[in-house]
């Protein structure tokens, strides 16, 4: 046996051996300390212990066959390929497909489905091979028809994978569908449009592989090619396609348990005194608008044309403007009709959000058009070729804006606005106390941090203050204020804010001098320290372990009276407008003279300080500015949940802070927003899918391949990814990087 | 040392502490600079004219760059005073002598290593709202190779380049007293020379320019004056060329064997 032989089955050895222990680790863990034999058991005897074994051949398979494949990695259709195989595999194995099914047997994934599906005889024989066998044979016959389109560039090959994978999508759509008809119930899954997805992409890849004709794949240029080809259609495109979802399918209200969709919500409220505007929209004003819009901003946007691009604009605010009256008298009328389930915007389904989306993407696409002049459409075609001529204000003017940013900006805001009130009532929950809290934090981190590039592990400390300052102010705290300070929680906000600044500059004076990992300690014990002043209740201040009860906050000023209870999606409304100012001025900040000085210091700081920046001043500015960042989050959190305690505010939740920063880039705004948004979203989201016991494991792994993959983070900061990734990388254009794929 | 040394022979400077004359930009006098308990100036007296080029010669660890820092704001004395331009500003921080118009090259090219040239340059001009056109084209003439690098980052230009980059974001603080901390450590010698001869086109501009230096014989080429520092006080001055001219200066810092004397 020679070595070469003896090492590849050394390797098989050790694959199947981790093949063994990833059956160990996953999977529910049942037995205690003194019987380990029961977990064993479980994980090791049976047929499961088959799939992980097949794990780890595969594994083998890959590594050993690794490099007669990497020549073939640069090619195009290869990274819509991956994209494409992640979405199917994930769809298929740990998203929801139906969420009735987890209420009655707990598994509502593909699996579950097809338990179902089989025990179901009433069900279309499509959908029951579909969930039986068919999808995955799908999957591998796409897969295998793509890798054959990749090597040997052969048209047919595309087409089949193209063919297989439009197929797969509209059997997706249509099993699921199926499934729902017959068993009816609320469904919020998301499983079946991850899989739609998957296999679009899946055909994508055929296509790309077959039609490029570069030689190596250059996945960017491919995208602003097809986006630059006529801005907005694809924009437009996708409102058509959701609009036609939203309009005939779609629930647009659902009280007890009915969802009802256009056509049914119109026969349902023909009658019962509801507004004829809101009958005329459910009956044909509302398919009217939608199709005028559609073929008003479709035909703007292909023949760029801005008067078009003008009516579709207004016709499209106009549809925004309808659906809300719409939907807000319909339920109305349900508050009317059965008060015990009503109250207005209660029980709305998704279809009328979805519609007001629609019309949001219709004034996006036009946006587009009228925004682009035809220099600007050329700008878009061409792929940014380096210029050679003088940039003067490069950072005078803060980065430039792209004239995608505008209708980026309606979709996002669209999204914002409509897609909340479609949530679960949990989920909504998620959104307001996890997510939008943390953003606010990450955003306000990320000042000190990424752009300042002092380390501060005790952040959770003036979010802490925050949240005590408005406890006192409002009057929860065991020592009242004087009476003439006694004051409502959204006015307390800016005293709060106040409050963090002060211990900002107090904490921030004497300490700033001192560098990286000193300042680090020195803040991790300033958050110590403030916690557990909260807990030992210090001169009967605080309230001690059991914290404090806010109330929730209100408005009453002139004519306007708002109040809000314990309903989330109010809050969410408020947290917005707060992030909204945050965010516009953080990102003015970054431009700013401030901005430069504070990249200026990070970089390096003896050059700054010869250069004219006062370092001590700024860098107690950006300390400053976090700090009260975090005050508006604590201040906001205190009134939202109404009851907290002081065991939230720990060193931990400081560095998961410090891990949403990096995670998704140290240094850019973006970068925090989207890192706190998808770490606070994915273990939620994983708690339908995993085991609760796997679930930080699966997080970590999520992060760890993240780092290795992409260590400068998810949307990361230009300079910091030079930074990271050598400063010759930043320098040379992403398809120079990429090596020419060799004879083959 | 510690034998005091008397002046070198046609000494043309008077050999009394400084005197303020009417044309001093610069006057320095008997500071002394502590690092904790280590006194690192101990007493350090000089004066630059309005106009000239200046050099402090000294071997490692002499206190040249204290004393420059000191005089940039970097530091601060804990004795004697610094004035320029007629007013004390000893203790006065980096950032304001800024304003006044002393810009400072600190030791070790300290550039910024992942901003582009341009915005290195325009860094330099930070205390100003909006960069200066005509400056950052000077620049750019004066240093054609910053020209060509304009929007490669800061960190991979060679090591002359980055000194060229050092001294042109200098001068887009439109500096009247320029403070350049050993511009040709680690150079070759032919870029040296091109970058001693760009100080003295600095210098007719019309900036006066402090310069550290350990390339004695460079430094005093161009240098009207020159100080020599050592274990932090000041044991020689004259002009450029009569300290050129000294022997104990060709022993220490030109390396030339002596005969005994
Ligand atoms: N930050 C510091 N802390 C303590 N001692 C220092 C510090 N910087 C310089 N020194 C000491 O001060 C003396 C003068 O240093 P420096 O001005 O850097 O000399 P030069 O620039 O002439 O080589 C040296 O003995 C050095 O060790
Ligand atoms: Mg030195």
């Amino acid at each position: 046996m020679n070595t070469a032989t003896r090492a590849t089955l050394r390797r098989l050895a050790a694959c199947l051996l981790g093949g063994f222990v990833l059956a160990l680790m996953v999977g529910r863990q049942e037995g205690s300390l003194n019987d380990f034999g029961i977990s064993f058991h479980q994980a090791v005897v049976g047929p499961r212990i088959f799939v992980f074994l097949l794990i780890g051949l595969v594994i083998f398979v890959m590594v050993t066959f690794w490099p007669r494949v990497v020549p073939y990695l640069t090619r195009p259709g290869v990274a819509p390929l991956g994209a494409g195989l992640l979405a199917v595999l994930a769809a298929q194995t740990v998203m929801n497909w139906y969420d009735p099914l987890v209420s009655s047997t707990g598994n509502g994934k593909f699996s579950g489905v097809r338990t179902a599906a089989n025990a179901s005889p009433n069900l279309s024989s499509v959908s029951v091979a579909f969930f039986g066998w068919l999808a995955w044979t799908l999957v591998i016959a796409a897969l295998v028809a793509c890798a054959a389109a990749i090597v040997t560039r052969v048209r047919v090959f595309g087409y089949v994978t193209a063919a297989i994978g439009i197929v797969g999508a509209v059997l997706a759509y249509v099993a699921h569908s199926a499934v729902v008809d017959l068993d009816g119930g609320i469904d919020h899954s998301l499983g079946v449009y991850a899989d739609i997805v998957g296999f679009l992409l899946l055909a994508c890849a055929g296509i790309t592989a077959v039609h490029a004709r570069a030689e190596v794949a250059d996945t960017r240029g491919f995208l602003r090619k097809v986006m630059g080809y006529r801005p907005g259609l694809p924009i437009a495109a996708l409102g058509v396609i959701l609009g036609l979802l939203a309009f005939s399918t779609a629930g647009w209200f659902g009280a007890l348990q009915i969802n009802d969709t256009l056509a049914q919500a119109h026969s349902d409220f023909d009658g019962t005194g509801i507004s004829s505007l809101a009958l005329n929209y459910l009956g044909w004003l509302g398919w009217t608008l939608f199709g005028a819009a559609a073929v008003l901003s479709l035909a703007a946007t292909y023949l760029r044309n801005r008067m078009l691009a003008w009516v579709s604009l207004i016709l499209s605010v106009v549809g925004v403007v309808l659906t809300f009256l719409t939907l807000r008298s319909m339920t109305d009328i349900g508050a009317q009709v059965a008060p015990q389930f009503g109250g207005t915007w209660k029980n709305l389904g998704a279809g009328g959000f979805l519609a007001c989306i629609v019309f949001s993407l219709f004034a996006a696409a036009t946006a587009m058009v009228i925004s682009s002049t035809s220099a600007g459409v050329r700008r878009n075609v061409r792929a940014k070729a380096p210029t050679d001529e003088l940039p003067v204000t490069s950072m005078v003017k803060g980065f430039r804006r792209s004239s995608n940013a505008m209708p980026l900006l309606i979709i996002g805001g669209a999204l914002a606005l409509f897609y909340p009130p479609t949530l679960t009532l949990t989920w909504q929950n998620v959104l307001v106390g996890q997510i939008g809290v943390f953003v606010l934090l990450a955003v306000g981190l990320n000042v000190v941090v990424g752009w300042a590039g002092l380390l501060d592990l005790g952040y959770i400390a003036f979010y802490e203050i925050g949240s005590y300052t408005t406890a006192y102010l409002v009057g929860a705290l065991p020592v009242k204020p004087p009476s003439w300070l006694q004051m409502s929680p959204l006015v307390s906000i800016p005293f709060a804010i106040l409050a963090c600044l002060i211990a900002g500059v107090l904490l921030g004076a004497p300490t700033l001098r001192l560098r990286g990992d000193y300042l680090a300690i020195v803040t991790l014990g300033f958050g110590e320290i403030i916690q557990i002043l909260a807990v030992n209740n210090p001169g009967g201040f605080t309230g001690g372990p059991q914290g404090p009860t806010v109330p929730h906050p209100r408005i009453h000023l002139g004519g306007i009276n708002i109040t809000w209870g314990q309903d989330n999606l109010p809050y969410w409304y408020l947290l917005l407008i707060m992030l909204i100012v945050v965010i516009v001025l953080f990102y003015r900040l970054e431009g700013s003279r401030l901005g430069r000085a504070w990249a200026a210091i990070r970089e390096d700081e003896v050059a700054a300080q010869a250069s004219g920046v006062n370092t001590t001043r700024v860098k107690l500015l950006a300390f400053a500015i976090g700090a009260s960042t975090s005050a508006l989050a604590g201040s906001f959190f205190a009134t939202q949940v109404g009851y907290f305690d002081p065991s939230l505010f720990t060193l931990q939740a400081s560095i998961l802070i410090v891990a949403y920063v990096v995670f998704g880039g140290m240094g850019s705004l973006q970068g925090a927003i989207a890192g706190a948004a998808v770490l606070t979203w994915l273990p939620q989201f994983l708690k339908a899918q995993v085991p609760q016991d796997d679930r930080q494991m699966w997080i970590g792994a999520l992060v760890l391949a993240m780092m290795i993959f992409r260590p400068a983070g998810l949307l990361p900061a230009k300079r910091r990814k030079a930074e990271l990734e050598g400063l010759d990388a930043a320098a040379s254009s992403e398809t120079a990087a990429v090596p020419r794929a060799g004879a083959m | 040392m510690t034998e005091s040394i008397d002046l070198s022979k046609g000494q043309e400077t008077p050999t009394s502490p400084a005197v303020s004359s009417s044309s001093t930009l610069l006057n320095v006098d008997d500071i002394e600079v502590r690092y904790g308990t280590i006194r690192a100036l101990k007493g350090v007296s000089f004066h630059v004219n309005e106009g000239e080029i200046v050099a402090l010669l000294g071997a490692n660890g002499a206190g040249k760059t204290t004393t420059q820092k000191t005089v940039s704001g970097m530091l601060r004395p804990s004795l004697g005073a610094i004035t320029y331009d007629g007013k004390r500003i000893d203790g006065i921080p980096a950032h304001e002598l800024i304003r006044l118009g002393i810009c400072h090259v600190p030791e070790g090219r300290h550039v910024f290593p992942r901003m582009t040239v341009h915005e290195n340059l325009e860094m330099g001009a930070f205390r100003f709202k909006k960069i200066d056109q005509t400056d950052l084209d000077n620049v750019l003439e004066m240093f054609p190779r910053l020209k060509e690098r304009y929007k490669q980052l800061g960190g991979t230009l060679s090591g002359g380049e980055q000194q060229m980059l050092a001294i042109g974001r200098a001068l887009m603080g439109k500096p009247r007293l320029l403070l350049l901390d050993e511009p040709s450590m680690g150079l070759a010698p032919l870029v040296v020379a091109q970058i001693f001869e760009i100080l003295r086109d600095i210098n007719n501009s019309g900036v006066t320019v402090l310069l550290v230096e350990q390339n004695a014989a460079q430094a005093l080429g161009l240098a009207d004056r020159g100080y020599v520092l050592e274990t932090g006080e000041i044991v020689l001055e004259g002009t450029g060329s009569d300290l050129l001219a000294d022997d104990r200066i060709r022993a220490a810092y030109l390396g030339e064997e002596i005969a005994a004397s």
